[in-house]
């Protein structure tokens, strides 16, 4: 563990199960940034995940960040800055391809 | 289970109502070697421990009393946890080390939180991993219980294992009718019955019905809970479901009451299983087909408060980012 940032995290996040080795870890984590910077900014959000530094970094628009260590953080730290969750049976989601984005 | 977690030793919880067989069952464990090797905690909360009277086969036991773990007596129990880390710590990992604790909660705890606890304290997590919930049912009493106690019935919920004590005190009918009620409350845990601690096996419940059971939450007027079946086929890769999933139970946690199913991963076929907003960790399964008519990727959400269609698109929406 990094003793000046408190990284890497609690070991195994249910969320991070599904890679078996390095490689395929890093490419998880690639795509799960995919998937928050497509539905975050809905939000006012950005999400980036370099791979280089632990955790996700969760933006506003005017600039107030935080990083994340899971994809429970990430809802929570999106749910502190919008001032309610990120629901993914929104309308934005559900509504087809045209509608809400 | 023998799986490798890492180096962290298994903790197994075992709770149940006051007076539902929990120190019987575990004695007897004991008494046919299971658990030998195991550091037992017991939890009273009553003052006056009588429990490890009962539990001398154990090598290693410990009572908190005074204060159910879930709550007040929480952080004498993480104290403990941390304590017995410690002593392991200090032990060669080549030689006999403590690979097993067993806790046995308060007839009064909810495991929920108790697992909620270990999962977050700091220390903990990096030595502890539950893996096993089990759940004393009581055949002559689970159904009063079910229909009444809202605790009763979160206990069952969280259950991987259930153990219906006392079978021989029940009459075949309302057994069945008890295993068709637990099996529509929890789908996803195992079922077993037992005599004083020794293995029956249980009547079918089959032609059963389950128990319709009134609504404890304290709001009548919400809408009944019901499953959803998700299929996550190849379209669907585990990064953008977990996403969504966790995006899901941290929005509406308190609806989605259970999710569970086996999914397909590089890393295995992993066991999924939730309980309100905790997940615990996947368990990766042995790579054969089909083992008890476990359905592979295929997932349960059990809930309300949705359409199981809006489910379905918001799920599909989340995998097909980024793809033609």
């Amino acid at each position: 563990m990094c003793a000046s940032c408190g990284f890497p995290a609690a070991p195994g996040h249910w969320t991070e199960a599904g890679a078996a080795n390095a490689a395929e870890r890093l490419r998880a984590r690639f795509r799960r940034a995919q998937v928050l910077q497509t539905v975050l900014p809905a939000y006012g959000l950005t999400a980036y995940d370099g791979a280089l530094v632990p955790g996700i970094q969760i933006s506003t628009l005017s600039g107030n960040q935080v990083i994340a260590r899971d994809l429970a953080e990430v809802w929570a730290a999106a749910e502190r800055f919008t001032g309610g969750p990120v629901d993914p049976l929104d309308p934005r989601f559900i509504g087809g391809e045209d509608e809400g984005r | 289970m023998t799986g490798n977690h890492d180096g962290r030793m298994r903790l197994t919880v075992l709770g149940g109502s006051l007076g539902s067989g929990k120190t019987t069952w575990l004695r007897h464990q004991l008494h046919a070697g299971h658990f030998r090797d195991a550091y037992v905690i017991v939890n009273e909360a009553a003052a006056t421990p009588v429990d490890d009277a009962l539990l001398t086969r154990s090598a290693n036991l410990a009572v908190l009393a005074g204060g159910c773990a879930c709550c007040e007596g929480k952080a004498d129990l993480i104290a403990l946890l941390r304590k017995i880390c410690d002593a392991r710590s200090r032990t060669e990992s080549r030689g006999d080390r403590l690979e097993r604790i067993v806790l046995e909660t308060s007839g009064l705890a909810d495991p929920g939180p108790i697992v909620e606890a270990i999962r977050t304290d700091p220390v903990l997590v990096h030595h502890i991993v539950v893996t096993e919930i089990v759940v004393a049912v009581d055949a002559l009493h689970a159904l009063m219980q079910l229909r009444s106690e809202p605790l009763g019935r979160r206990q069952i919920e969280i259950a991987d294992r259930m153990v219906i004590t006392k079978v021989d005190e029940a009459e075949g009918a309302t057994l069945s009718r008890l295993v068709a009620t637990l099996k529509s409350v929890n789908p996803g845990a195992m079922i077993s019955g037992t005599i004083k601690g020794s293995g029956v096996d249980l009547p079918s419940s089959d032609d059963a019905e389950p128990e319709i059971l009134p609504d404890l939450s304290g709001e009548t007027d919400r809408p009944p809970i019901f499953p959803t079946r998700l299929l996550i086929d190849d379209t669907i890769d585990w990064s953008a479901f977990t996403v969504w999933l966790s995006a899901l139970l941290h929005a509406r946690g308190d609806d989605v009451v259970r999710v569970k199913g086996v999914v397909r991963t590089s890393a295995g076929r992993l066991l999924l299983q939730s309980v309100r907003k905790i997940v615990q960790s996947p368990e990766i399964l042995p790579d054969q087909n089909n083992d008890a008519g476990r359905e592979d990727d295929t997932i349960i959400v059990i809930g309300r408060g949705y359409r199981a269609d809006d489910l379905r698109r918001s799920l599909r929406y989340f995998a097909g980012v980024g793809r033609a």
